[in-house]
């Protein structure tokens, strides 16, 4: 395994660097390349993300002896891996599960997209409607904020249609 | 039936510069994943298990309607270079050719649909087109998504919506990613500033070529972080309609001030590329790329002539490793494919003087 060009750890990038058309290999370990500017905060990948929130995940998510009927997963295992083993885990895990969810996901813990059933289920459609209604009210309150008041209105009116549309809660 | 082989004798619909913006906006990419409710995840699915998911996913994506023109590879029974080839037209991921056991992908004959079985998720569909042009890929991906959702159980719930092996894919399963050539932000060193943007905006980037976190090559590729909480609709909204304009607006700008304001420099650039590139007679993959990107650049802005965007996208993709290996039908190492690939650049572009 190379080394890495500044500390000698394992390195895990590697750079081919050109400068004016000369070629130069980099090697470097993540902490070096974050403080070199080679890697930026923004790219890291996405399981990687989810590794540091699972590291940072204290002992104290009570988990010990907590397994999977179905497919065996342990906590323990999705710590490693960052993969759990079936749908079933979603709600064995769902205490530990729940921290882990909301970090990777900004703060989100319920999902508002596209469902399932097809389209024309009622459930759907009462669920797009109310993400509609969702959308519709931040933007309502961005255009206030700005003293947008024609763009205000329209929205105001939008809203009024939805919400009056059978359906919705 | 088509082979990965086949592939290489055309472009590929997303390298084809055909889709609006596609001078900066080289692709549009949409993918969902979804899995089978009454299987365990892939990685805890046992041999018989992924087998049986194996057929039964290829055999209700090739019972799809005709006019999706699929062709189905078996990855598992596949030479290297061809599973390769299929990575380089970033038609598989890189895990998925080097998995193990039963897998495979469903591929339209224009390269736009693609659908993974057996990745990380039971299914990874992917549409895939030049340009700007993400709306009219979630429509397609969502279309497909709802024919295959007519026959097969997805694992579903109410609060996390689509579940996936990984709770970053968790919701509308839905990653959508833009593919953007950034040379002029990265000469005039603007490139971090759009970046630190992103960052806050919870959006991923990442160099496209190469391993890992490099961008040899300008090539950028930004997708959306998260996957729950927001709308399909949402998430594509941010994306067609401030995300990627904002972007693609920085990099015109840079360009409009290399053209005034630096000229000499940026002639010098893409005068150098091209000197290499129909001169040299030994180029890496990252040196190709390198000039590669200059020489794109020359050619959009109209400092080159007698070249156009077609024959350089054509050349990014024919001068990787599996591609260079089957267009000139031989295995090739070390020095002999330096050699190659400089034989082979020399001749593409000099049988086009400008
Ligand atoms: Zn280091
Ligand atoms: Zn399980």
């Amino acid at each position: 395994m190379k080394k890495c060009d500044r500390c000698n750890k394992p390195a895990t990038v590697h750079l081919t660097e050109i400068d004016n058309g000369i070629p130069t290999e980099l090697h470097l370990c993540d902490q070096c390349a974050g403080e070199t500017g080679y890697i930026q905060q923004a790219h890291i990948p996405l399981n990687e993300v989810l590794n540091q929130l699972l590291q940072a995940q204290s002992r104290s998510a009570k988990a010990d002896g907590l397994r999977c009927e179905e497919c065996g997963m342990t906590w323990q295992e999705f710590k490693d891996t960052g993969l759990l083993g079936c749908m079933k885990d979603y709600d064995i895990f769902a205490a530990q599960l729940q921290g882990v969810i909301e970090s990777a996901q900004q703060g989100a813990t319920r999902h508002t997209g596209k469902c399932k059933e097809s389209p024309t289920d009622p459930n759907a459609a009462v669920k797009l409607r109310q993400a509609e209604l969702n959308r519709l009210r931040k933007d309502l309150a961005r255009a206030v904020q700005r003293e947008s008041y024609e763009e205000a209105a329209k929205l105001r009116d939008q809203i009024k249609v939805l919400e009056s549309s059978p359906g919705t809660d | 039936m088509m082979k990965p082989g086949d592939l290489t004798k055309q472009n590929g619909e997303w390298l084809s510069a055909t889709g609006p913006k596609h001078e900066i906006v080289i692709s549009s990419r949409v993918r969902l994943a979804r899995n089978l409710a009454s299987f365990p995840f892939v990685s805890k699915a046992s041999q018989p298990q992924r087998s049986e998911l194996h057929r039964l996913c290829r055999d209700r994506l090739l019972a799809l309607p005709g006019n999706l023109n699929l062709f189905y590879v078996d990855l598992d029974h596949t030479e290297d270079v061809d599973r390769q080839i299929l990575v380089e037209r970033h038609l598989i991921s890189k895990q998925h050719t080097s998995g193990e056991g039963s897998r495979g992908v469903a591929i339209s004959a224009d390269e736009a649909l693609s659908v993974m079985v057996n990745e990380e998720d039971h299914l990874r569909m992917q549409v895939l087109r030049s340009g700007m042009r993400l709306r009219e890929c979630w429509k397609t991906a969502d279309m497909l998504d709802n024919m295959l959702q007519e026959h097969l159980d997805y694992a579903f719930s109410e609060r996390f919506g689509y579940l996936t092996a990984c709770p970053t894919n968790v919701g509308t399963g839905l990653r959508v990613s833009v593919m953007m050539h950034l040379p002029a932000l990265k000469l005039t060193g603007e490139i971090e500033k759009v970046f630190r943007a992103a960052k806050d905006t919870h959006l991923a980037i990442r160099g496209l070529f190469g391993e890992g976190t490099e961008a040899i090559g300008d090539f950028y590729q930004i997708s959306n972080q998260t996957t729950l909480g927001r709308t399909e609709e949402e998430i594509l909204n941010e994306f067609s309609d401030s995300i990627i304009p904002r972007i693609l607006t920085a990099e015109l700008t840079a360009r409009s001030i290399l053209e005034q304001e630096r000229p000499l420099a940026l002639d010098d650039r893409i005068g150098r590329a091209i000197g290499v590139l129909r001169n040299a007679r030994l180029l890496s993959t990252e040196e190709t790329l390198y000039f590669l990107s200059h020489l794109r650049l020359g050619v959009v802005m109209g400092r080159v002539t007698g070249l156009d965007i077609d024959t350089i996208n054509k050349l990014f993709l024919q001068t990787q490793p599996a591609h260079l290996q089957r267009v000139l039908g031989r295995t090739l190492d070390g020095e002999a494919r330096k050699a190659a690939r400089a034989d082979f650049m020399r001749q593409q572009l000099q049988a086009r003087p400008p």
